[in-house]
């Protein structure tokens, strides 16, 4: 690999971080976690880059190859031993005097987006970084009308899960 | 959803929340090594390799061998052994491809059928062991009931008692009986090995098929 595609993936990537974190944010639930799932991210975007043809925007590339890569290549498995996140255990302690105040009741939607699987999880993503439906159904690869109907039926799941 | 749209404004005022990572911090990071599932498959198939090779020169000069040595069997041993390591050269040569296609997919149709193509070469690599496995005992079974003197000697002593029939169910159930068990040993470890690293490999896949449909 030349010096100049590294300088250029580095930069670009360095300037779009914050998908990534993103990513990482919904698929794992602690600081170790976070930094493997940005890594194992990283390589693989960096293994992919020579195939990046700039048809479609860099930020959308990743968005693709990082849900990519949160759902199937990544080994979590050995690290789910233990990983109450953040948010959880945040939750837990303020859970016994609570009240209905927007802090809490975000806590609790992210406890909830943390059990759906990995699919419902990036659909989750897309929508909350405004994608629109036809955005979605690119990255997913499938199409808009199924976009929709998933993303309800992801919806009343949360909705279930977080009124039993 | 009003709790969605609560959530995404959040979502969206936290961008200065992330760490923020240096340019030379991110380049360190394309220096490291991947963890990914379907390299894992492609290691631990090579590791595999090696051990098997190494038990083959561990067992050279042992008496077993020796036994084998006196059948005279080399000009069919030769020739199944390069072929199974043309094989399997071959198949590793496939787990690398599928490592690499996964790696650098961008589209999830893609990468469901990368998924099924991995789970195919999983799939075909524990057939063609177990096979060979089979095959390699028939073929020195049958060799052995006929050209081993040990043997040949045991068999005109039956056919003298009248037992030949019996002697020769002895040697082909316990040769399956043997078979048996190495075949269910093997299928244990691949169960274990390949099958643990697919689960996850698998259970998404259903999802992402639950999409399609």
């Amino acid at each position: 690999m030349n010096k100049e595609l590294e300088h250029s993936f580095v930069e670009l990537l360095e300037k779009h971080q914050n998908i990534v974190h993103k990513v990482c944010r919904l698929y794992t639930n602690n600081y170790d976690a976070h930094n493997d799932l940005f890594q194992e991210i990283t390589i693989q975007l960096w293994k992919a880059y020579p195939k990046f043809r700039g048809d479609a925007k860099f930020s959308t590339w990743m968005y693709r190859v990082g849900l990519n890569t949160a759902i199937t290549l990544y080994r979590k498995s050995k690290r789910r031993v233990n990983t109450q996140g953040f948010d959880e255990i945040q939750f837990k302690i303020s859970a016994e005097d609570y009240d209905d105040t927007e802090e809490q009741q975000l806590k609790l939607l992210y406890k909830a987006v943390h059990q759906l699987n990995d699919i419902e999880k990036a659909l989750v993503f897309l929508y909350l970084e405004d994608k629109n439906y036809k955005e979605i159904s690119e990255t997913m690869g499938i199409s808009e009308v199924n976009a929709r109907v998933k993303m309800n039926r992801v919806k009343t799941k949360l909705r279930t899960i977080l009124n039993p | 959803m009003d709790e969605l749209e609560l959530l995404k404004k959040d979502w969206n005022k936290n961008g200065s929340k992330y760490p923020k990572l240096s340019y030379d911090e991110i380049y360190k990071m394309i220096l490291k090594k991947s963890s990914s599932i379907v390299k894992w498959i492609f290691i631990i198939s090579l590791l595999e390799f090696v051990f098997w090779t190494l038990i083959s020169f561990v067992l050279k000069d042992t008496k077993m061998f020796e036994d084998v040595e006196h059948l005279n069997m080399n000009h069919i041993l030769i020739p199944m052994t390069i072929i199974s390591y043309i094989i399997l050269i071959y198949f590793f040569y496939l787990f690398y491809k599928n490592y690499r296609n996964i790696a650098s997919t961008d589209s999830t149709k893609r990468l469901m059928e990368n998924i099924l193509k991995t789970r195919r070469t999983v799939k075909y690599y524990v057939g063609f062991n177990l096979i060979a496995l089979v095959i390699g005992t028939f073929i020195s079974l049958f060799y052995v009931l006929k050209h081993d003197e040990n043997m040949l000697s045991q068999v005109q002593q039956a056919s003298a008692n009248g037992e030949v029939f019996k002697i020769y169910a002895i040697y082909i159930l316990v040769t399956l009986l043997l078979l048996a068990i190495m075949v269910g040993i093997l299928l244990l470890f691949y169960w274990l090995v390949y099958g643990i690293l697919l689960k996850r490999l698998n259970k998404n896949y259903r999802e992402l098929k639950k999409l399609e449909v």
